[in-house]
């Protein structure tokens, strides 16, 4: 490419850039956000057309259409119906319904957050913009090093500028929908919170004399169309941006592209994480709530942790870790051998064992509850923990061998070779040489089966009759019983059992690869 | 080799000794009592009485609910092993790459498996109710949508959401299996297909996915397994209401011994899942294995 | 083969098993309660009401019986115990809501072992009279509770509707009227054919059109006519769009949530519902009535009873401990029906008593009490001295759910009445 060319290409960026600020300057200028407001809707059981009560309930709406003039609109609707004894019953409906238009500009002056937000997002692109010419100018008239430099760093704080304001305008939407669309009702009756924000919009939309009584609803779609075509265009002027930045544009797509991905994918698995913890600390009115008033608790309970710590949750909390840790203990004792048997040894009956670990895995807890429950008689383990261990850690075995063989083999046997020639024994080369090499995948291992104990629930169901035995999957059951399911508690004590697990999981990520590693190479 | 010096012969066996009494006391003792109770008479209330031959068996199968029991099954082990594999492969590849937040992402991406699965399926079972379900409060406060929405309007969609479940919480397991095969490859590998002019799917196509291939078969047959006996998601969320159609074998055999107290059947249907499950993952590893021969 | 492998672990990893102490002195009861609410745990284990537990002052007035008392959630109860009998592990007290099945199966001790004569003359006699298999008294009722209409009255009124239905055609032209009115709003019928309860939807609809679980002289008889029309009209409410929308998921707590916010406009609840709404913050005016029943049919509440039943020992007693045994039992029992406890356990969750002696102090706290302890006497129950009352119950439950996706009623009746009386 010719240095001519890239100065045109340059241009016509750069007019990109101008081109996108004209339109957003065009489409906030168009009055486009309508509302199509039901400002009275009102039916009447019981009501024969013509009737006193009719004539009556038509006054009401006609009254309530006047302050809005030539925009509103009454609609009658009349429902006759029979019922099983013959009578014949009538319900009139009322609806007066209110279509006006509002711009971009008005709404910025309207003091609304929502309208604040649009401006800041608008300031944003013509900053931006700005800066573009800045740095453009300066780029042409220096040919030197450091003016590269600063220009590279306006750029820079441009394509930051536009991308302020593109994720400005879904939180615009959010906002805008939060200020309009809702029931008046609602603000009549508890949502003492959110009525500052419904006045305001009220006020915005509805002089002082008209009064939308009954209902009070959403931007109209009209409207949202036109916020996504002012995010496609502020999505171009970061694209022009971007394009005068770095000239790479399929670069920077798939570069974005990828956080996009990056990011669904966090908000997609963090979703049930993030109603666990809101409606861990709601009332349980407002987990229950039918009305949908509310993302966040209006008021967070977090006296429902201390109401689930009085019913007996740090006892199975406790005894939870202590399943947890036996089980990891008995399952690395017996595993770590058979891993270091798998991985360093040559032997008959190599594949007829691994068969038998994989079949160990194929019958489910549940299927086996009579079995277990049957052996734990005859070794009196009934009711005990210590049965729940050695369950755990033998239902632990097929996946602690397969990581801890995995782990053994991606380590050299050199070492542990020279030793034996040395005279070492086999224990000792397992003890001193490979055990402190292979500690992170040892420590993944430990963990896996520590976390798969820890939420282990049919079994522990069966095998544990006392209330104090019971392990935290097991004791939270109190809150979902078959009569009432208390959300609130539940999820307050779910996050108390989740929260350590997901700690240990965090601590052991960066080794699980690793430890997983060549676990798979070949059975 | 790498394989360290044997003294005796016998020397191996000891070093798998104690895994294996583990094993055989607490896993296989119960299957063998599950054996001989498929074989055996079991009163409504529990009694263990005598041997009945196949009688348990057919009463399994000529159950109304086997066939649908059956179909559901498959499409969820099919459904969840085949999805979760599909999006963990992506996932993985993406983690793969050099991005910024990398770690935390990672961190993140395995929160699903950390949590019990009674835990997870009250979650989502939360979610989705039609009345006071959080995934219809959020969209409609955020006003992505106007009216609620039911979401569990049939109890085929019903089971999608199951199955989805089922995905979302197998899903880290397979991305790090995958990760693990990732990060073993030797670039050295990927600079040799660019000096041959490989493309980017080229690449994958013969770089990537054959050396990633015995990761890949060890999950699935792990997945397989896990999926087809998981229980507590289908329990919380439907029951297998109505009547059966949203349950699978896994369900309707606790469903039948515990509810309908029909232990025998319920057990014989156990030992059918042994058997299909023994089958299926033979022929998954077999195959497989040939191929990587290949 | 057992106690080899039970060797084997003991060499293998040197733990010692915890060894059980066989010592006669104090007999030691293993009690299965379940779990009624959310203060059930707490008044049998935790820290009670007044800071004590019912197993601590047990342990103390008895300090010669031993308490293991748990407290089981209903979704696993059959399961535990199902479980524990197929490894004669079974309990030594279990409260539950059926019996006929482990009298039959011989696992029971009669009532008369155990139970002091006059905590036995306490009992209302209808009560025990469902717990006697051929003149044998199998358990002893532990509460009961009775289901009446329950409806909105605000909802009911704005909608131009005056009275509670009485009918089902009355019933129907309330359901329309509220569609008319709310537009789908409001769900009009809240609806329960969960597994479940769903056999009590059963109850309600059958014997609102003078069917039921059987005849006259007591036999079977789930495929008749009237049956038929019943499970015809609850599934005709649902398709007609009068219900809540997934009554195969949705419990009758589901029901009662949404009842108590205002979301469905008639349920039929138990008499604990007021405390239930209050308990869910439901701020809604609301009347009792009768459950609606068909033209020419009586409306009848439905009652519903759990027992406890005592299970023989699990190992061979001689005579002195098996006697020792039964007044351990007994003493339990007495302790539990005492005044002062089972009034508290009764009006703890809100139920109804079983003994006369409670009665009284019940009606003091709660005077709505009277009027439900009447509904109860006029209520029918479930047949649960039959042992085949749980096919039958699962089977109603699969017949109505399976109806629900278009299956055919009649046919699915037919089935299973022939599989009960094979």
């Amino acid at each position: 490419m010719t240095k001519k060319q890239k100065i045109r290409n340059k241009h016509r960026w750069l007019l990109l850039v101008f081109l996108s600020l004209l339109l957003s300057i065009i489409l906030l200028s168009l009055p486009v956000y309508s509302f199509r407001q039901i400002v009275y809707s009102k039916r009447h059981a019981n009501t024969p057309v013509d009737s006193e009560k009719y004539i009556e309930a038509k006054a009401l709406a006609q009254d309530a259409m006047l302050p809005f003039g030539e925009d509103a609109k009454l609609n009658e609707t009349v429902t006759h119906r029979t019922n099983s004894k013959g009578e014949t019953t009538t319900m009139v409906a009322f609806e007066v319904g209110v279509k006006f238009t509002r711009n971009g500009w008005s709404w910025m002056k309207s003091g609304l957050l929502s309208g604040h937000i649009l401006l800041i997002a608008f300031g944003s692109i013509v900053l931006a913009s700005l800066f573009a010419v800045l740095s453009y100018q300066s780029g042409q008239k220096i040919q030197d090093k450091h003016a590269y430099h600063v220009k590279d760093r306006r750029l820079l704080i441009a394509c930051v500028l536009s991308l302020i304001a593109l994720l400005l305008i879904p939180v615009f939407a959010m906002h805008a929908n939060y200020t309009f669309n809702r029931n008046i009702p609602f603000l009549l009756d508890d949502n003492a919170l959110d009525a500052p924000v419904v006045q305001q919009g009220m006020d915005f939309l509805f002089t002082q004399e008209q009064d939308p009584i009954s209902a009070f609803k959403g931007l109209s779609f009209q409207a949202t169309g036109f916020l996504w075509m002012l995010f496609a265009i502020f999505f171009l002027n970061l694209i022009g941006l971007i394009k005068l930045y770095q000239g790479e544009i399929a670069a920077a797509l798939l570069t974005g592209f990828k956080y996009v991905a990056v990011i669904v994918l966090c908000v997609v698995i963090l979703y049930p994480y993030f109603v666990m913890f809101i409606t861990g600390f709601r009332t349980p009115v407002e987990a229950n709530d039918m009305r949908f008033r509310y993302i966040f608790p209006t008021k967070w309970i977090w006296s429902n942790m201390t109401d689930i710590l009085n019913r007996g949750v740090p006892q199975y909390l406790l005894n939870s870790a202590v399943l947890s840790a036996g089980a990891t203990l008995i399952a690395m004792l017996c595993g770590i051998p058979a891993a270091y048997a798998m991985a360093r040894m040559d032997f008959k009956g190599k594949k007829a064992y691994l068969g038998f670990v994989i079949m160990s895995q194929m019958f489910a807890p549940v299927v086996l509850l009579v079995g277990i429950s049957q052996l734990m008689t005859t070794l009196k383990l009934n009711n005990t923990i210590l049965g729940l261990i050695f369950i755990n850690a033998a239902f632990n075995q097929a996946f602690a061998i397969w990581l801890l063989r995995g782990t053994f083999i991606s380590i050299s046997s050199e070492m542990e070779q020279a030793a034996c020639i040395d005279g070492t024994s086999t224990v000792g080369a397992l003890l001193r040489i490979l055990l402190p090499m292979a500690a992170p995948g040892i420590v993944t291992t430990l963990i896996f089966v520590f976390i798969n104990s820890w939420n282990e629930y049919t079994i522990s169901t069966v095998l544990i009759a006392t209330p104090t035995k019971k392990p935290i999957t097991v004791g939270i059951t109190q809150f979902s019983s078959f009569n009432m399911i208390e959300w609130h508690y539940l999820f307050a004590a779910a996050l108390l059992a989740t929260l350590p697990v997901i700690v240990l999981f965090m601590l052991i990520e960066k080794h699980l690869v690793s430890g997983l590693t060549s676990g798979g190479v070949k059975g | 080799m790498n394989s360290v010096f044997v003294r005796h012969k016998w020397e191996p066996y000891l070093w798998l000794l104690p895994s294996i009494l583990l094993m055989l006391i607490f896993i296989v003792f119960p299957i063998a009592i599950v054996f001989k109770l498929s074989f055996s008479h079991i009163s409504p209330a529990g009694v263990v009485g005598d041997f009945v031959g196949f009688g348990n068996f057919q009463k399994a199968i000529n159950d109304p609910a086997f066939k649908q029991v059956m179909i559901n099954t498959f499409i969820w082990v099919v459904s969840v092993v085949g999805f979760s594999t599909l999006i963990g492969f992506g996932v993985a590849v993406l983690l793969n790459q050099k991005l910024f937040g990398r770690k935390i992402v990672r961190s993140i991406v395995v929160f699903p498996w950390a949590t019990s699965l009674v835990i997870q399926a009250s979650i989502w079972n939360y979610i989705i109710k039609y009345e006071y379900g959080n995934l219809n409060n959020v969209l409609l406060n955020l006003g992505i949508i106007k009216n609620a929405i039911n979401w569990r309007v049939s109890y085929q969609i019903e089971f999608m959401w199951e199955c989805w479940v089922g995905i979302f919480v197998t899903i880290p397991f397979v991305t790090f299996c995958i990760l693990a095969g990732l990060q073993s490859i030797d670039s050295a590998y990927y600079e040799a297909a660019t000096v041959d002019g490989a493309g980017a799917w080229q690449k994958f196509r013969h770089v990537t996915f054959p050396l990633v291939q015995p990761s890949l078969t060890v999950s699935t047959i792990l997945n397989i397994i896990y999926v087809f006996n998981s229980f507590p998601i289908i329990y919380t969320i439907t029951k297998g209401a109505p009547a059966n159609k949203t349950d699978t074998m896994i369900t309707l055999l606790y469903m039948r011994a515990f509810y309908d107290r029909q232990k025998g059947p319920a057990t014989a249907l156990s030992v059918i899942g042994f058997v299909v499950l023994c089958i299926v993952s033979g022929i998954y590893m077999v195959s497989s294995l040939r191929k990587e021969e290949h | 083969m057992k106690r080899l492998l039970a060797l084997l672990l003991a060499a293998l990893l040197m733990v010692s098993v915890i060894s059980v102490s066989t010592a006669a002195e104090p007999v030691t009861l293993d009690v299965i309660i379940c779990d009624y609410g959310p203060n059930t745990q707490n008044w049998f284990l935790g820290n009670g009401m007044d800071g004590s537990n019912f197993v601590k002052k047990f342990e103390e007035a008895n300090p010669d019986i031993k308490l293991n008392l748990e407290v089981i959630s209903w979704n696993d109860v059959h399961t535990v115990v199902s479980t524990r009998i197929s490894n004669n592990m079974a309990p030594d007290i279990l409260n539950i809501d059926t019996f006929a099945q482990y009298a039959t199966e011989d696992l029971l001790i009669p009532v008369s072992d155990y139970c002091p004569e006059e905590l036995f003359d306490d009992f209302f006699p209808s009560f025990i009279e469902q717990s006697v298999i051929d003149g044998v008294c199998w358990a002893v009722p532990d509460l009961a509770s009775a289901r009446a209409l329950y409806y909105n009255i605000d909802l009911l009124t704005e909608a131009g509707v005056e009275n509670p239905p009485e009918t089902w055609a009355e019933l129907e032209d309330v359901c329309q009227a509220i569609i008319d009115f709310y537009g789908g709003e409001v769900y009009p019928w809240g609806m329960d054919l969960t597994t479940d309860e769903g056999q009590a939807a059963f109850a309600y609809y059958a014997w609102g059109n003078n069917g039921g679980f059987v005849d006259e002289e007591g036999n079977w008889n789930v495929n008749r006519k009237e049956n038929v029309e019943a499970v015809e009209f609850a599934i005709g409410l649902y398709n007609k769009g009068y219900t809540n929308p997934n009554p195969a998921t949705q419990t009758r707590y589901d029901n009662q949530d949404m009842f108590a916010s205002g979301k469905t406009a008639m349920v039929i609840a138990p008499q604990n519902m007021p405390t239930y709404i209050k308990d869910k913050g439901g701020d809604i005016n609301f009347g009792v009535a009768d459950i609606p029943h068909n033209e020419g049919a009586t409306s009848g509440s439905v009652g519903v009873m759990d027992r406890i039943m005592a299970f023989k020992p699990r190992t061979e007693l001689n005579e002195e401990q098996t006697k020792a045994r039964n007044e351990a039992i007994g003493k339990f029992l007495t302790f539990f029906y005492e005044k002062e406890n089972y009034v508290g356990w009764v009006s703890m969750e809100d139920f109804l008593p079983a003994v006369n002696s409670a009665v009284a102090a019940l009606v003091e706290i709660n005077p709505d009490f009277e009027a439900w302890l009447a509904v109860l006497g006029n209520a029918r129950f479930y047949p649960t001295a039959k042992p085949e009352w749980n096919d039958v119950k699962q089977g109603v439950i699969a017949v109505q759910q399976e109806a629900l996706v278009g299956g055919d009623i009649q046919a699915g009746l037919d089935a299973l009445q022939e599989k009960i009386t094979k």
